[in-house]
C-alpha cells in the first residue's frame, strides 16, 4: 500500500473528527481514516503487535501536530467504557475567525515571519501568516519599505507562549543575577517583549511570589508539568521593573558645548555656567540616568542631586581601578 | 524532500476557506495568492478532490465542479466542513510580537497598526505585551516612512552614538527595526557611503522634493565589522550589562560571569562598562581597559574627583 502524505491524512483526521457525532476511538481511527494502516485480523500476532506499534507512535505525533498547529482537539472519556478514550474537534471552536486583512496590512503581517532568529518561532510566525491569508482580502500582494529582527530568540518561547494559553504550570533551569543556578517551578502569566529581550512574570511556585525571569537565562528545554487549567492569571499583572513606574527626579547637569546632544534633547537649558550649558532632566531610573552620564566620558557634569554626583563620582573612581588581566 | 507536512495542511484548509469566501476562483489566481505554483495548485486541489469522511462515500468526499476544473477553475461545491484553523498560542505571540515591536518603536507602517487591532479583536487581547524603550517623535517616523516609500531626499539632524551631532542629507530605502529600535537604510550623501541611522536620533527632518539616485546596499549597514574581541569578568549581579551587549557570548563561573564581546567602537563599550564599573573584575585587551580608565578620569577631572 503506498503511504499516504501526512498532509492528507492529517486532513482526513480533522473531517473524520470534526464529523464525529459523539467522539471516536483509537481504534475507530485507525480502521476508518484513509492513511492509517488497519489492524489486519489475519496477521500473526508478532506481526500484529508491530504494526499497532506503529499506529500508535503516528498517532501520537498527529495529535501533536494537530495541537501545535492550534486544532483544539478533545478527549471524550465513556463512562461505559471506562479507560475507553475517545477523540472529538468542535468546529466553531477550530475555525479562524473572520480577520480580513487588506494586502497591505498582509504585507506587514508577512513582515513577522523574518522577525524571530529562533527556528521553532520563525516557523510559527510562518504559519500564522499562511493561516492569516485564506481570509485575507484579494488583490495583489505588495511590497513595503520595512523590516524587522530581533537578535534574540529562543525554542523556550513558544512553549512558554502554549503553557500560558492552557494555564499549565512549567519548570525550568535557571541563571539568576542574584541567586546562581537552580530549577524554578513557575505559573506562567505573561510575555514581554522590551529592547529585543524576552521576559517572562509568572507566579514562582517555591517562593510564593511573582517574578520576573529573561528567557535567554533559561537553560536548556521548559518543560509543562502541571495540568491545564492549574491557575488562574491575574487580571493587572506588575510589570515591575520592566516599565518606568518609579517616581519622578530632576537633575541639573552642566553639558560641555555642542556635545551632550541626546541629553539636552531630554531635558530643556536653564542656564549657563561659563562655557557650559545647563540643562535641567526629568528621570524615573536612577542607575540609567547614572549611566548616562558616565558614559558621557567627561562632557556633563552633575550639578545637583548631590546622591547622583556622588554615584557618578564613586562608580568612576570605581572604574579608573580596573585594569587587565 | 517532500514539503514539511503542517506547512501544506495549512495551505490545503486555507484554500477550502477561502473558495467559500470568494467562490469559483482560476488556478492561476490561486497560485499568486498562496504563493505557489499553478502546477502545485493542481495537486493540492487533487489532494483536496479525494479527501473527505471514512468510508470515501462519493458524497463524503470535499467536492468540485469538474466542468470548471477542466477550465483550471476552482469551483468548490461541498467542503465538508473543513476551514483553516484558528492562530495557535505560538503563532498568535510570533505574530503579535513582531508587530507590535514594529509600532512600539515607531518603525512600522500605519497597516502594522490596524492589523494588530484585528488581530487583537480575535485573540481577545495581547499574548504578548511589548514595553518600548523610547521611540522617535511620531513626525519624525512619518516623514521618513513617507520619504522611503516615494524615495525622496532627506534632510536630517542627527546625535550618533558617541554623542557627535551632524546635519546629514540622506537618501532613505528601508525602514528596518532591530531589537526594539528602528533604523533607516539609508544612502548618505554626507558619509558617501550606505549608513543606518536611529530615527530616535534625529530631529529637524526635511523631505525634499529629490528623488533618490543610489540603489539600496546589498547587505545589511547597521552591523559595524567587529575590530577585536574583548575579554570581560564580571561579578554576577552586573550579568545584565553584558547580556544586552551585542553579539556577547557568555558563560557563568559561580560568583562571577565571563563575557567574550565583539567590539566594533571601543569608547562605546568602554562608556557601556562604566555602568557596572564597580562590579568590572577584569577587562582586556588594554586597549579596551585603557579606554575605560581614559573616560573614568575624564569624568572624575570634571566632578572635581
Amino acid at each position: 500500500m503506498p503511504r499516504t502524505d501526512p498532509a492528507e491524512r492529517l486532513l482526513n483526521l480533522i473531517i473524520a473528527l470534526t464529523h464525529a457525532r459523539v467522539r471516536m476511538t483509537r481504534s475507530e481511527i485507525r480502521d476508518t481514516v484513509a492513511g492509517y494502516e488497519r489492524e489486519d485480523p489475519s496477521a500473526p500476532p508478532e506481526q500484529a503487535a508491530r504494526t499497532t506499534a506503529a499506529f500508535e507512535r503516528m498517532f501520537e505525533r498527529d495529535k501533536d501536530d494537530l495541537r501545535r498547529m492550534g486544532v483544539p482537539l478533545l478527549t471524550v472519556t465513556d463512562s461505559a467504557h471506562g479507560d475507553d478514550i475517545g477523540y472529538r474537534i468542535d468546529v466553531s471552536e477550530a475555525a479562524l475567525e473572520a480577520v480580513a486583512l487588506t494586502p497591505a496590512e498582509m504585507a506587514v503581517v508577512g513582515l513577522a515571519a523574518d522577525f524571530w532568529q529562533d527556528a521553532t518561532l520563525g516557523a510559527d510566525a510562518r504559519q500564522g501568516v499562511a493561516k492569516l491569508a485564506a481570509r485575507a482580502t484579494g488583490g495583489h500582494s505588495i511590497e513595503v519599505p520595512f523590516a524587522a529582527r530581533s537578535a534574540s530568540g529562543s525554542a523556550a518561547t513558544g512553549v512558554l507562549a502554549e503553557a500560558i494559553a492552557e494555564r499549565r504550570a512549567v519548570s525550568f533551569a535557571y541563571a539568576s543575577a542574584a541567586s546562581g543556578h537552580s530549577i524554578r517551578q513557575v505559573e506562567p502569566w505573561l510575555l514581554v517583549l522590551r529592547g529585543g529581550q524576552q521576559y517572562l512574570i509568572g507566579q514562582d511556585r517555591d517562593r510564593g511570589q511573582a517574578r520576573t525571569y529573561r528567557v535567554s537565562r533559561i537553560d536548556g528545554e521548559v518543560a509543562i508539568v502541571g495540568q491545564p487549567h492549574g491557575f488562574d492569571i491575574p487580571r493587572d499583572i506588575d510589570l515591575g521593573a520592566l516599565v518606568p513606574t518609579a517616581a519622578e527626579n530632576h537633575a541639573i547637569v552642566a553639558v560641555r558645548p555642542d556635545s551632550a546632544h541626546a541629553l539636552r534633547r531630554r531635558g530643556e537649558v536653564i542656564g549657563v555656567d561659563g562655557q557650559w550649558d545647563l540643562v535641567k532632566v526629568t528621570y524615573r531610573h536612577p542607575d540609567a540616568m547614572r549611566a548616562q552620564i558616565l558614559a558621557l566620558a567627561g562632557a556633563a557634569r552633575v550639578i545637583e542631586p548631590v546622591e547622583l554626583r556622588d554615584a557618578v563620582v564613586s562608580f568612576a573612581r570605581a572604574a579608573v581601578e580596573v585594569r587587565g588581566g | 524532500m517532500a514539503e514539511r507536512a503542517l506547512p501544506r495542511l495549512t495551505r490545503l484548509l486555507g484554500i477550502v476557506t477561502y473558495l467559500e469566501d470568494h467562490g469559483a476562483t482560476p488556478f492561476a489566481d490561486l497560485a499568486q495568492h498562496f504563493g505557489v505554483s499553478v502546477v502545485q495548485i493542481r495537486k493540492d486541489l487533487g489532494t483536496l478532490w479525494v479527501s473527505g469522511l471514512p468510508g470515501h462515500m462519493p458524497d463524503h468526499l470535499i467536492d468540485f465542479d469538474a466542468w470548471a476544473y477542466d477550465d483550471d477553475i476552482a469551483h468548490l461545491t461541498n467542503s465538508q466542513g473543513v476551514t483553516q484553523i484558528r492562530l495557535s498560542p505560538r503563532e498568535a505571540v510570533a505574530l503579535v510580537g513582531a508587530l507590535s515591536t514594529m509600532v512600539a518603536a515607531g518603525g512600522a507602517p500605519r497597516a502594522a497598526t490596524t492589523a494588530l487591532a484585528k488581530l487583537r479583536a480575535v485573540l481577545g487581547g495581547d499574548p504578548i505585551r511589548v514595553v518600548a524603550d523610547g521611540s522617535p517623535s511620531p513626525e519624525v517616523a512619518e516623514s521618513i516612512a513617507d520619504a522611503a516609500a516615494r524615495g525622496r531626499v532627506v534632510e536630517i539632524d542627527y546625535v550618533d552614538a558617541m554623542d557627535h551631532r551632524t546635519r546629514r542629507a540622506i537618501e532613505p530605502h528601508r525602514i528596518v527595526t532591530v531589537d526594539g529600535v528602528a533604523y533607516v537604510e539609508c544612502w548618505c550623501r554626507r558619509a558617501s557611503d550606505y549608513r543606518s541611522f536611529r530615527l530616535d536620533r534625529m530631529d529637524g527632518v526635511v523631505v525634499t522634493g529629490e528623488p533618490i539616485s543610489a540603489p539600496p546596499a546589498d547587505a545589511e549597514t547597521f552591523a559595524l565589522e567587529p575590530r577585536f574581541d574583548a575579554r570581560l569578568v564580571v561579578a554576577r549581579a552586573s550579568r545584565w550589562a553584558l547580556d544586552d551587549l551585542p553579539g556577547a557570548t557568555l558563560t557563568d563561573r559561580g560568583e562571577y560571569v565571563e563575557a567574550v564581546v565583539p567590539v566594533a567602537h571601543t569608547a562605546w563599550i568602554a562608556g557601556r562598562l562604566l555602568a557596572v564599573a564597580p562590579d568590572l573584575r577584569s577587562v582586556e585587551p588594554p586597549a579596551l581597559s585603557d579606554e575605560v580608565a581614559r573616560q573614568a578620569a575624564a569624568v572624575l577631572a570634571v566632578h572635581g574627583g
